[in-house]
């Protein structure tokens, strides 16, 4: 076994050496330099000294408040993303395989079409003269107040970052032992406890990725808050493309880096827990 | 159990597709409204074919989507292969981490950490144009890169590792073990890998949104643009096609993945009977039929139709040589001149709709009086901030740019402004009137010629509110109207009202009369409805909301898309903010005679005409305001509220301007006006 071992080793070519060179290259000149010059910018002034103002600048309670609204208004919508895409990932599972492509399908075909168009459709349906309010009028029902309010972000974010929950789930529950569902049932185990001692543990892994790939572009999104919040409705992303519009560098990159770390850290955290093979999201 | 989950399924896909189901059904609406269906018609598809912007943009995003996915599943395939068979686990980890960054990132990160490199490296190198198509396209690749290899990496794992062993103990080169054996084998990964790049690329906007230049706009940041300002049915028709191919390609190749499945079907069928002769033909002889039987014929195996993946493949290839072929014609082909031109959205009549398309004008004019062969770039942008961003970070160059007046004061006192060579641009001293020169922001008439000019009113509608309480700014502060106002979202425009309102100074460099201002505003925010710029056509033209004070060409426009139970009126209040935006040239233009040229061609009668009725603003051109045909076209109440009779502009405009004011007020009034908006 050792031998053979080392006959592979002495094989293996220049190709399988190299190979991943192109990218070591272009990781470091285009993934991690940029980074260093968002670390760079925050930590330097308009004039190119060193501060810490910019930094600072992020714990006042101007930017914490925005910061935390976004952790909710985020922390929601993937909630909710989650309890409506579990149960249709698992049912989607259940079914005949034909059927089974055709709805995923279905569910892709959204993501194909450009995201701000299908927001500020978003926006048309739920406005005070919008589609919804206009047909309860029909039945003398008053409008109902979406627009502007946080729950119209929440919508916006559920309706865009939905189907990335439940693909990734979809493709665990794929592969998941049905016997081993009906081992548990024989068991004595009732319809609620299969779920909690067996499907949901297998399917941890999907979760876990779904959840990130929710998590992430709805704490940083813009767009969506700005066509659907309110006045008040600043999101940190909204915050930094403003400083960037406003030509003001040096905060838009303390509070790009400030994000960056906090989500890194909370994303590391989070993957200590599934396996390193995440972001399985073709099933 | 079941019923629930097919209702179940059912509703979450309603949930789904009922905005892209609003916007097929409104890419057939007969009016221009996006909210409110006043009829059937294909115009807009019609429309859409005539607009060169989108398709433009459309044919850049496609170039970018095509070129990064295949430059990221070609680096990305031979990385997997790589890190496959890396040994160093630490090396190994590092570069996994690092590969999973972009993905992980907020693309927000990715986009800016990408734009903070581009500009800085740019400037080290002096470069004049610093964010341009390779820009975006290195930031499409870098994050198209991690796709790729997350779905080939698996397909390395999966494989039989025995397999290219034999295929180089039977004497294959490495190389030849790797194209004949392994690549075979994770071809479906690699195939997986580019399409989502591909898409990926296609659709992204918050990436191109930080990394792009003027020269290359891609279909998303058009959109972006295009959503800030009053969305037309064009870009839904757009949509539904693009929905219609992608639903047809989808189901072209679920049809193939279903005949493949009945294809292995009945090869297992055939084999079971194959089998079954067999065991007949064996029972047979033993029951001693001597004569010899051939099984029974099996059916030719038929060859494998090329599988779907193969043929997208093949079609985007196809599509990309087709494309480049076609750019290196446009590159080399013919000496061009670019011209770029960089506007407002909106700001200058475009072909749409039976109108002139000035810009074409002009490259024929090019063409035919000065032999030239010219193209104008024509990109758009949603604010003068925006403008300025671009202009002082020097990440791109434009040859014409149209900002307002305290942003050219601004341009010109950091000398980001070229002067003017007037003797290109012999229109202006024909047509431009005197109380149009010498304005405060270019008081030796060096740097700028005007190109529309008006005056903020009062947009109300009649049906709500109560004709007694019009008149003056008192109304935006009315709370009898609580909710139905409608505010600007930017700190001068918004602090202006209140100062108008107080009758206060609205170039004040005074803290305490800024502090004034906030308290104003501050009282009115309960009642505001939202902060807008553009969103406030959707809003006034459906009723969404009954007050706001915005410009008055902008209120013709709205007139003309009303909803049915929406009566729109207008008025100026006493005291209110005057404007001209004007056409100038940015330092470091690359075609500046030409840019003068197109200046002058602005300044001529039919084109001039043709935008001030395509945009509605007033025109400080006398070829335009004295025009009888114009007048006709406008009608007299529209020209009245442009022109208004008894009003003298050169008097009321040095007061009412909004001025470029110092640092300090700057920094003041926008930490005032975050203060606001983050106040609940």
């Amino acid at each position: 076994m050792t031998k053979a071992k080392q006959v592979k080793k002495s094989n293996r070519s220049l190709l399988q050496r190299y190979a991943a060179a192109p990218h070591v290259v272009w990781s470091v000149l285009f993934v991690i330099a940029p980074l260093i010059f968002v670390a760079y910018y925050a930590f330097t002034d308009g004039d190119g000294g060193f501060t810490l103002s910019n930094v600072t600048e992020f714990f006042t309670p101007t930017y914490l408040k925005i910061f935390f609204r976004s952790l909710k208004l985020a922390f929601i919508a993937t909630l909710i993303c989650l309890l409506l895409g579990y149960p249709i990932a698992y049912f989607i599972s259940r079914c005949k395989p034909k059927t089974q492509r055709a709805l995923i399908l279905l569910l892709m075909l959204p993501m194909w079409m450009n995201f701000l168009i299908r927001t500020y459709a978003i926006m048309v349906l739920i406005q005070d003269t919008g589609i919804i309010n206009s047909f309860l009028g029909n039945f003398g029902i008053e409008p109902i107040h979406i627009l502007g309010t946080e729950t119209a972000v929440i919508i916006g974010m559920v309706y865009d970052y939905l189907p990335y929950m439940i693909l990734p789930i979809y493709s665990v529950m794929t592969k998941l032992d049905y016997r081993l569902v009906e081992a548990a049932a024989d068991l004595g185990c009732n319809g609620f406890q299969v779920l909690r001692k067996v499907i949901f543990p297998l399917s941890l892994s999907g979760v876990i990725s779904g959840v990130t790939m929710v998590l992430v572009p709805s704490i940083s999104t813009f767009y969506i808050s700005q066509k659907l919040g309110g006045i008040d409705m600043l999101m940190i992303g909204d915050v930094i493309e403003q400083q960037y519009t406003a030509s003001n560098y040096n905060m838009t990159a303390s509070l790009s880096l400030i994000l960056m770390l906090i989500l890194l850290v909370g994303l590391a955290i989070v993957n200590r827990y599934s396996d390193s093979d995440g972001g399985g999201m073709m099933p | 159990m079941k019923k629930f989950s097919t209702f179940y399924i059912a509703l979450i896909l309603l949930f789904l597709f009922a905005p892209i189901a609003v916007l097929i059904v409104f890419s057939f609406n007969a009016g221009a409204s996006t909210s409110t269906m006043t009829g059937f018609s294909f115009k807009w598809y019609l429309e859409l074919f005539r607009n060169s912007e989108i398709l433009g943009a459309l044919k850049n995003s496609l170039i970018l989507a095509v070129s990064s996915s295949l430059i990221a599943t070609v680096l990305g395939t031979a990385a997997a292969f790589g890190i496959h068979h890396m040994r160093n686990k630490h090396l190994r980890r590092s570069l996994m981490t690092a590969t999973n960054i972009p993905m992980m990132n907020p693309e927000i990160i990715t986009g800016i950490s990408l734009m903070f490199l581009f500009v800085f490296v740019g400037g080290m190198l002096g470069l004049k144009t610093k964010l341009n198509f390779w820009t975006m396209l290195i930031a499409h690749v870098t994050f198209n890169l991690p796709y790729v290899i997350l779905n080939v990496l698996p397909k390395f794992k999966q494989m039989d590792k025995s397999l290219p062993e034999a295929a180089l103990d039977l004497g294959c080169t490495p190389m030849q073990s790797f194209f004949k054996v392994q690549l075979p084998a994770i071809l479906p990964g690699v195939l997986t890998g580019l399409t989502m790049a591909f898409t990926m690329s296609l659709d992204d906007f918050v990436i191109s949104y930080f990394t792009s230049g003027i020269d290359f706009q891609t279909l998303p940041v058009l959109i972006y643009s295009m959503t800030k300002k009053n969305v037309k049915p064009t870009i839904y028709a757009l949509s539904t096609i693009i929905f219609v191919i992608i639903l047809v390609m989808l189901l072209l190749s679920n049809l193939e993945k279903n005949s493949d499945e009945r294809i292995r079907a009945k090869k297992a069928k055939e084999e079971k009977k194959r089998q079954e002769a067999i065991l007949r033909a064996q029972k047979r002889r033993r029951q001693g039929k001597l004569q010899e039987e051939q099984p029974v014929s099996l059916l030719a195996r038929k060859r494998r139709k090329p599988s779907f993946y193969l043929k997208l493949v093949a079609v985007i290839c196809a599509c990309s040589i087709a494309i480049s072929v076609f750019v290196a014609i446009g590159l080399y082909g013919e000496k061009t001149l670019t011209l770029n031109v960089y506007n407002w959205g909106e700001y200058i009549s475009d072909g749409s709709e039976g109108t002139l398309d000035t810009n074409q004008e002009f490259e024929r004019y090019c063409e035919e009086v000065l032999g030239k062969k010219v193209r104008v770039n024509y990109v758009t942008y949603t604010s003068n901030e925006d403008l300025y961003a671009k202009l002082s970070t020097g990440a791109v160059s434009y040859d014409v740019v149209i900002p307002s007046d305290y942003m050219i004061a601004r341009l010109a006192s950091e000398e980001l402004l070229e002067e003017l060579d007037f003797s290109n641009i012999p229109n202006y001293e024909t047509c431009i009137p005197e109380d149009f020169r010498g304005l405060y922001y270019d008081p030796d008439n060096k740097y700028s010629v005007p190109y529309t000019y008006g005056m903020v009113g009062i947009i109300y509608n009649a049906n709500v509110v109560d004709e007694a309480d019009t008149g003056n700014w008192d109304l935006m502060w009315n709370e009898k109207y609580s909710k139905q106002i409608l505010q600007f979202n930017n700190p001068r425009d918004a602090f202006g009202t209140a100062f108008y309102k107080l009758g206060l100074d609205v170039n004040t460099t005074d803290t305490s009369v800024w502090d004034r201002g906030l308290e104003e505003l501050k009282k009115q925010r309960p009642l505001l409805k939202k902060l807008v710029m553009d969103e406030v056509y959707n809003m006034m033209e459906s009723g969404e909301a009954a007050i706001a004070a915005y410009y008055a060409g902008d209120y013709l426009t709205m007139v003309d898309n009303q909803a049915e139970n929406v009566d729109l009126q207008f008025y100026y209040p006493e005291r209110t903010n005057l404007f001209v935006d004007a056409m100038c040239i940015p330092k470091g233009a690359q075609n500046k005679e030409l840019a003068e040229i197109y200046i002058n061609f602005m300044l001529s009668e039919e084109v001039a005409i043709a935008n001030a009725e395509y945009i509605c603003y007033a025109s400080p051109n006398s070829l335009v305001f004295n025009s009888e045909t114009y007048k006709e076209d406008m009608g007299e109440e529209a020209y009245e509220i442009l022109y208004p009779s008894e009003f003298d502009f050169a008097a009321s405009y040095d007061q009412n301007c909004y001025k470029d004011l110092d640092k300090a007020t700057k920094e003041y009034y926008n930490k005032k006006w975050e203060e606001l908006r983050t106040a609940s």
